[in-house]
């Protein structure tokens, strides 16, 4: 689903990315972990076709991003570290105005629906984002990754600031959106998370892809030994 | 280019500005101030025009009144002549304030046009009037920057951009969008304005039926949409390119800055030390100097007028002046009227061409500046620029100049070259013949010619979007997400 071959990003003498090879299958969470720096949202934003490769493809879906940005866009959705959206719109305005954007035209049913799914009570779909808590409007980014139907979802450091129970909340809908059969690529520092939730786990360091783990084989204390070693 | 997502992004700007209470307070200042000045400047020109009318009608009346005389001494008792403003004066003040109002038309002389607004204030007149074309020029730009100085960054900042980029939207549908969406919003400042200035004008029966004026007002609604629509396009488009909002903020207010005084100020003052003009004493006096050389009419020996005197005498085989078929005298000042019109219109042709170049050279900054684009085509299609002016003061001097030669005709035809001066009982004409003269009614340029004058405004603000088009259009590419 997403396949990163030897891609490359330079700038000038400076590697950020290195020959980094990846395949994300179908329903599969992959977890970056890596510094500051080592080239997570390098990669991520080669994903996004928001930075062009020196070298090497990013292709989703069997799709080329250098070559085919607009196309790859369909299959994706995107979540930052913070989702800050339009403050004086209300969480069903947000989500109605982003999923138009990918030509969705939801009744505000289907839009409560969505932000129901992905965990936003009901009492704040008609508030306005403003006087959301940070986990709210995380939750408000995953119903428009869902609402938009993506095949696979990037996410850059998205429980970064979230209290424990809504960063659990968090990862349970990751899981249910792997369940179903979303690709989902997460950079991360949170180690303890990214053993929770990933089924692979990747270590970064300075651009390179030092470790690859399934997380299945590896306790989060051996994980957290392993990264400490590593970077 | 999808016209649908542009639609969708620009309804949110909407959406998300009208939802700021903020935006609600500076729509209703702004709609407060341009009807304002709507409204105080269409009183003034309501009164302006009341007083033209009386006082026109006052002088007319004097002029029929006049008793059976010596046309040479009606055509010194002279005409006065007041300046009639063009009905959509209200809209943009431009020169109007600055230039004189009444003139006092006699033979031999051309009096300069006095009593501007300007000369008859205390001063404060030099702080700048409220008009709607300043305000639409000057201040709502500051609105529209304001408004989308952070349409751009602040989706940067907030890594908004990104997931909008990632639900498939390009950038040129983004900046678009955006721009459109800044567009209606400025709409909503001005509109209203805009429809009552066309009530303003249906409600003055002169303007009433006059297609000519109401096309003149639809041009300038257009140029004014497409001002702000440039407007729009340029603060969405610098927001694009800055790092920060502080950047773009800054940067918009550094093109305000450019467009409404640095750019004006220098042409102005490039145009002024290029094509110098001469002063009013200068003017004067080079025409005075001119006239002393072509000779004196009221001297019987002058050897212009000898000259003359003496062809007259062999072509029609007399040895006096007296035995001649017309008025002598009344030749003589026809002859001399027509000199020292030429000499003046000679020397006011030569100045007319020095201020249009120093025109020219600030017209010319318009593609550089839609600012000074909007400015000239508000104040020519509102009647209120110097070509509308100066087609005022050559329509004075042509209506002068048959107001002289008539009275010399007359002179010519009625007055016996027996008679001692122009006191003599045989001296004096009907005054039928006062009435007979025309009343002074100035011709407003027409359309076709303001559109002609003003042609490299119109390409300007036409060049500014499609250049903008074209500039989003291809540097969509170079645009960073974060």
């Amino acid at each position: 689903m997403l396949i990163a071959n030897n891609l490359t990003k330079k700038y000038g003498d400076k590697i950020a990315l290195n020959n980094l090879n990846l395949n994300i299958k179908t329903g599969e969470i992959f977890a970056l972990l890596g510094q500051n720096g080592a080239g997570k949202t390098t990669t991520i934003n080669c994903f996004l076709g928001f930075i062009k490769p020196t070298s090497g493809e990013a292709t989703i879906h069997g799709v080329s991003v250098t070559n085919h940005s607009a196309e790859t866009k369909q299959y994706i959705a995107y979540i930052p570290e913070t989702v800050m959206l339009y403050p004086n719109l209300t969480g069903v305005e947000n989500l109605a105005f982003f999923s138009s954007l990918a030509n969705f035209n939801y009744s505000k049913a289907d839009l409560s629906s969505f932000l129901t799914k992905a965990g936003l009570q009901e009492s704040a779909h008609h508030q306005a984002i403003k006087s959301y808590s940070k986990g709210m409007r995380q939750k408000v980014g995953i119903a428009i990754a869902v609402a938009k139907k993506a095949i696979a979802l990037l996410l850059d450091e998205p429980t970064s600031g979230l209290d424990p129970k809504a960063s659990n909340e968090f990862s349970e809908i990751l899981r249910e959106l792997s369940t179903n059969g979303t690709s989902i690529l997460m950079a991360t520092h949170d180690i303890f998370r990214a053993k929770e939730v990933a089924h692979r786990i990747g270590i970064m360091k300075e651009g390179n892809l030092v470790s690859e783990i399934e997380a299945k084989d590896i306790s989060a204390n051996e994980l957290e030994q392993l990264y400490l070693q590593t970077v | 280019m999808k016209k649908r997502t542009i639609q969708i992004v620009a309804k949110q700007v909407w959406v998300h500005t009208l939802k700021n209470k903020s935006s609600f307070w500076l729509i209703s200042f702004f709609n407060i101030l341009l009807c304002f000045a709507l409204i105080s400047g269409y009183y003034h020109h309501y009164n302006q025009q009341k007083t033209v009318k009386a006082y026109s009608h006052d002088v007319r009346e004097r002029w029929e009144s006049n008793p059976d005389k010596h046309p040479h001494r009606m055509a010194h008792y002279g005409y006065v002549v007041f300046r009639e403003k063009f009905p959509l004066s209200f809209f943009d003040f431009g020169m109007d304030s600055y230039v004189g109002n009444v003139v006092f038309l006699e033979a031999h002389k051309q009096n300069t046009i006095n009593f501007s607004e300007a000369s008859l204030s205390n001063g404060l007149l030099r702080f700048g009037e409220i008009s709607v074309g300043m305000i639409l020029q000057l201040l709502l730009p500051l609105l529209v920057f304001f408004w989308g100085f952070g349409l751009i960054t602040e989706e940067r900042q907030h890594g908004t951009l990104r997931i909008l980029l990632t639900q498939g939207v390009s950038w040129q549908e983004l900046i678009i969008g955006k721009a459109v969406g800044l567009f209606y919003l400025s709409l909503t400042t001005y509109l209203p304005c805009f429809l009552l200035a066309f009530v303003f004008l249906l409600l003055d029966a002169s303007t009433y039926h006059n297609v000519e004026i109401i096309g003149r007002f639809l041009i300038l609604i257009i140029s004014y949409l497409s001002y702000f629509f440039i407007l729009s396009l340029l603060a969405v488009y610098v927001s694009s390119r800055s790092k920060s909002s502080k950047t773009s903020l800054v940067s918009l207010i550094g093109f305000w800055l450019f467009f409404a005084l640095i750019l004006p100020k220098v042409s102005q003052v490039a145009g002024k030390n290029l094509f110098i003009s001469p002063s009013k004493i200068e003017f004067d006096t080079a025409i005075e100097q001119e006239l002393i050389e072509q000779g004196d009419s009221h001297n019987p020996n002058d050897p212009h007028f000898k000259k003359i005197k003496d062809s007259l005498l062999k072509a029609y085989h007399v040895d006096s002046t007296h035995k001649l078929p017309f008025n002598y005298g009344g030749y003589i000042m026809r002859e001399g009227e027509r000199l020292s019109a030429e000499t003046y219109q000679k020397h006011q042709i030569k100045l007319i061409q020095v201020y249009q170049k120093q025109q020219n050279l600030i017209r010319l900054t318009a593609p550089l500046n839609p600012l000074i684009a909007i400015k000239n085509i508000s104040m020519a299609l509102s009647g209120t620029d110097y070509i509308a002016y100066n087609n005022f003061q050559n329509q004075v001097e042509t209506y002068r100049y048959h107001l002289a030669q008539t009275m010399n005709e007359l002179q010519m035809k009625y007055i016996s070259n027996r008679v001692k001066n122009s006191a003599d009982k045989n001296a004096r004409i009907e005054k039928k013949h006062w009435e007979e003269f025309p009343d002074f009614k100035a011709e407003f340029l027409p359309l076709r010619a303001v559109f002609m004058n003003e042609i490299i405004s119109f390409l300007s603000l036409i060049s500014w979007i499609i250049g903008f088009w074209l500039l989003i259009k291809y540097s969509g590419k170079h645009l960073k997400a974060f």
